[in-house]
């Protein structure tokens, strides 16, 4: 710069370290604060759920569905309901093989068959192996069940039928304002109802159940163990005729090893962290045709990810690098335990022409011994891992507006097909 | 500069060694993955070995371990001599650089034991088995931006060289960045808001600490080399502003087409198309320096290296901004590329640059000359003959795996979209990639050959004490 030149504004900044860190901070704070800062509050899908069918998952359900892969010396998953007073809904079906008996005070929680008008309570009641007075009569009743069927098919032995196992159980109100139901392993989407029901019987009003659909347990039964010792070992056993689970710090104790499907999917995602899946896999359906069909069904594309559909993960992963095929959808493509207990074994042999590293820590060994070839027993870090992935794409909307039947609310089949334009 | 000012030259040294360690070592890591994760996918297997567990661990170790910490340690070396003045405290660059390296050896290399953070480039944990590695690295950092704006403070000349602005942008922003990438993410939202503050971060890690830090030295180390003055002041200083004022505006340009608003990815789009400015000031400032003394190319390694780096950065600057645009993208993302992309920007072009200032800085630093030029031109040769496959590889197999994917989209119903993923599995397309990843493998270990030499020829100077014939001293 010239002698000339002194006074110009170059010159001047040029000279003052103070005036040169000033300008630096000023231009930086500007960026800052409209793409940092400004955005969330801006765009609200970035904060608000996709659904109310997400929240209840992440925030009802999760927390009280509970799951071990630890009874003693067998490996055998095992899955329990936490129900709670006033606060979990419960759903009780008589149907053609699934009888309930209740005293009369309690007949009106259950709703049979043909019944148009859905009735969910808050009330805690479950349904038990029948006891006392109620043994002989489910006897009975049982009884009079396969004599009308047997009349109604008078040939069943000839045309190969089966006897219906007519399943019997008593409705009854237990003590306490906790309670332990044995629930459904593969639990992928949960019981949602949107219309036609009504909730009776409410206490206190939790906020949940005026959301426009609420999340049920349809038709809770008690989760009941036998301890046994067989030589040497000891272990417990679901038994319906056992005894009931007393607390949720029994649950969660050391022999019976259950932990809520919401620590699984936490730690799930500090797994994904830390083994590096990231590194390969993305974790978001892009709006490009090929991504949609890429993670979509035989016969519908996968709606292109929402930043919603994130606002419950600690870490988000969308990734920079896609050598494995993307995550977003996988709860919804490859809903298989089977599958993934294989693929995670042996990735190389379960998809042909797969470069991915096997993780056979996810296993522990079969202590049947067996053989060392096959796999091991799944351990907790294959179930978080399993549970953290079956969380991707099925919790965007209630399961009776799922994209995978049709229902896909942004209409991405249309869209790419070009019968309809966006806005 | 000065010949009466006495320079205290153990931070630099300090900083500089162990780095030049590390950039082995980190590309020794680099072609280890190159094989076990591509080529012979899960050849050696297990739980600490694995390719997501180490690949963190080559990522740390060049980008923290080597040229960060490089970086460094040239700021130690020419910040106090654009300014005329002794370090402002040398016990404080000690006590920096035993933070720096305790915190960042033990956190990088905790990665295959499972303490990944988690977000990209922000993989340090915050404390491994009790040590605080982050806050170790975090008072590393302090204590050396302190020291070194106390030294730009206290400066013996008034006016300020680009370099002093780079470094001072630098400090400044990299403060910031951090910060936001280690501990602030956590305090937004989940989802989608921490994901643009991690992009925020990652962006700016590249573009406000190593692009700045690599153009400080490329500025200061230029001159020097070639003995001749900076092309024009002038525009360097609009490079500078222009990238004070773009820099930070354009994370949100890692997620195009993803769940992000749209209207953040068009205003990335928008301020990465302004990049072209102050790349091209950059580009042609350096170029235009060395205008008539061209002969310094072919005498000087550190020069060429200089100059390859400089060429590289245009490249990748012309790369950034259009793999920016959202129909460029739909092919290139996360794709072959990207990694193609990484690579020429932080090694052509950033470790280009840091060599070029360690070649000039070392005889100074020891009082020594260089123990071999031979080794030197070796070194430069072997480099480029590495980079070229190694990046060509990735660029050509990422932009081929992106118009695979791109098939899928041929057809007008989801019939025939759907029927494309039949005829043409995503696993066929990580199969055609294996001939693109053989090549970046022999580029890979290329370059580590030619990185050794490097190494033995940087400890040979330090280390021996006799003066080898050959050996001439640089400009």
């Amino acid at each position: 710069m010239s002698e000339d030149h002194k006074d110009n504004f170059f010159h001047r900044i040029e000279k003052s370290a103070i005036v040169t860190f000033i300008g630096i901070v000023i231009l930086f704070s500007v960026s800052v604060a409209i793409v940092l800062i400004a955005p969330r509050h801006l765009d609200p899908s970035w904060t608000q759920p996709t659904s109310s069918y997400q929240v209840q998952m992440y925030e009802i359900m999760d927390p009280n569905f509970y799951i071990s892969s630890s009874p003693h010396s067998s490996y055998n998953l095992q899955t329990v309901y936490h129900l709670t007073a006033d606060y979990t809904l419960l759903g009780f079906f008589d149907s053609d093989t699934f009888k309930i008996l209740a005293p009369p005070e309690l007949e009106k929680y259950i709703n049979k068959e043909k019944e148009t008008n859905i009735k969910l309570t808050p009330r805690l009641l479950l349904l038990r192996n029948p006891e006392g007075p109620y043994a002989e009569q489910a006897q009975n009743y049982r009884e009079r069940l396969q004599k009308e069927w047997e009349q109604k098919h008078p040939k069943w032995l000839d045309e190969g039928l089966v006897k219906p196992d007519f399943e019997i159980w008593e409705l009854y109100a237990p003590e306490g304002k906790e309670a332990f139901a044995l629930a459904p392993p593969d639990s992928m989407v949960e019981n949602w109802i949107d219309k036609d029901y009504q909730i009776i019987d409410v206490n206190e009003k939790k906020q949940h159940h005026a959301d426009n659909g609420v999340i049920y347990v349809n038709n809770p039964l008690e989760y009941r163990i036998t301890h046994y010792t067989f030589g040497t070992e000891e272990g417990w056993r679901y038994d319906p005729k056992g005894k009931p689970i007393q607390s949720l710090e029994e649950l969660k104790g050391h022999q019976l090893g259950f932990r809520s499907r919401q620590e699984f999917i936490k730690l799930g995602e500090h797994i994904y962290a830390i083994e590096g899946c990231w590194y390969c896999h993305t974790d978001q359906t892009r709006t490009l045709v090929q991504d949609v069909v890429l993670n979509g069904s035989d016969s519908y594309p996968a709606p292109p990810s929402s930043a919603n559909e994130y606002i419950y993960q600690e870490i988000t992963f969308p990734g920079t690098r896609r050598i494995g095929p993307d995550m977003s959808r996988v709860g919804v493509k490859r809903p298989s335990r089977d599958w993934h207990k294989a693929h995670f074994w042996s990735p190389k042999t379960a998809s042909k022409g797969s470069i991915m590293p096997s993780f056979r820590h996810f296993f522990d060994f079969d202590p049947r011994g067996t053989s060392q070839t096959l796999p091991g027993i799944p351990n907790y870090r294959f179930e978080a891992i399993f549970q953290y992935l079956m969380t991707k794409g099925t919790r965007i909307t209630p399961p009776t507006e799922a994209w995978w039947l049709g229902k896909d609310p942004i209409k991405t089949k249309e869209i790419i097909e070009g019968q309809r334009k966006l806005k | 500069m000065t010949e009466y000012t006495e320079y205290n030259d153990t931070p630099v040294k300090l900083f500089l060694y162990p780095s030049i360690l590390f950039m082995v070592v980190g590309m020794t890591f680099g072609v280890y993955i190159a094989f076990n994760g591509f080529i012979f996918p899960d050849y050696f297997s297990g739980e600490y070995i694995h390719f997501g567990r180490i690949r963190p661990v080559h990522v740390g170790t060049v980008t923290l371990l080597w040229l960060l910490s490089a970086d460094l340690a040239l700021f130690y070396y020419f910040i106090p001599r654009l300014c005329g003045v002794p370090l402002w405290s040398p016990n404080m660059a000690y006590a920096a650089s035993a933070f720096w390296w305790v915190g960042l050896l033990i956190g990088v290399y905790s990665y295959p034991w499972g303490t990944n953070f988690g977000w990209e480039y922000a993989e340090l944990p915050n404390s491994v088995a009790g040590i605080p590695v982050k806050p170790m690295i975090f008072i590393g950092w302090f204590l050396t931006v302190i020291n070194l704006f106390m030294t730009i403070a206290s400066r013996k000349y008034e006016k300020m060289y680009v370099s002093l602005w780079y470094a001072m942008g630098t400090m400044i922003w990299t403060t910031f960045t951090l910060f936001v990438g280690s501990y602030a993410i956590n305090w937004v939202p989940g989802g989608i808001s921490r994901v643009n503050t991690s992009f925020f971060y990652v962006h700016n890690l590249v573009g406000l600490i190593y692009t700045p830090m690599g153009l400080a030295t490329a500025y200061y180390f230029l001159p020097k080399l070639a003995n001749a003055p900076i092309y024009s002041h002038r525009l360097s200083m609009i490079g500078f502003w222009a990238i004070a004022f773009v820099y930070a505006w354009i994370g949100a340009h890692h997620i195009l087409h993803g769940p992000m608003s749209q209207w953040l990815q068009t205003t990335a789009i928008v301020f990465s198309i302004w990049l072209f400015i102050p790349v091209w000031t950059v580009v042609a400032n350096l170029g235009y320096t060395l205008h008539g003394h061209w002969s310094a190319f072919n005498q000087n390694a550190a020069i060429r290296f200089l100059m390859m780096g400089n060429l590289f950065y245009l490249l990748t600057c012309v790369q950034g901004p259009l793999m920016a645009l959202r129909n460029v993208s739909e092919i290139t993302s996360k794709t072959d590329w990207i990694i193609g992309h990484s690579h020429i920007s932080l090694y052509a072009t950033f470790t280009f640059f840091a060599i070029a200032g360690i070649y000039q800085a070392i005889p100074v630093i020891t009082k020594k000359p260089l123990w071999s030029t031979t080794l030197a031109n070796w070194h430069f040769s072997l480099n480029l003959l590495g980079s070229i496959p190694f990046i060509a590889a990735l660029w050509v197999g990422g932009f081929w795996q992106g118009m695979l994917w791109s098939t899928w989209a041929d057809g007008n119903t989801y019939a025939e979209f759907h029927n494309n993923l039949t005829v043409l599995p995503f696993l066929d397309t990580i199969a055609e990639m294996r001939i693109w990843w053989i090549l970046r493998a022999i580029g890979g270990m290329i370059i580590l050959f030619a990185n050794i030499l490097f190494v033995i020829n940087i400890f040979n100077t330090i280390v021996l004490k006799t003066v080898p014939k050959k050996a001439t001293i640089p400009a």
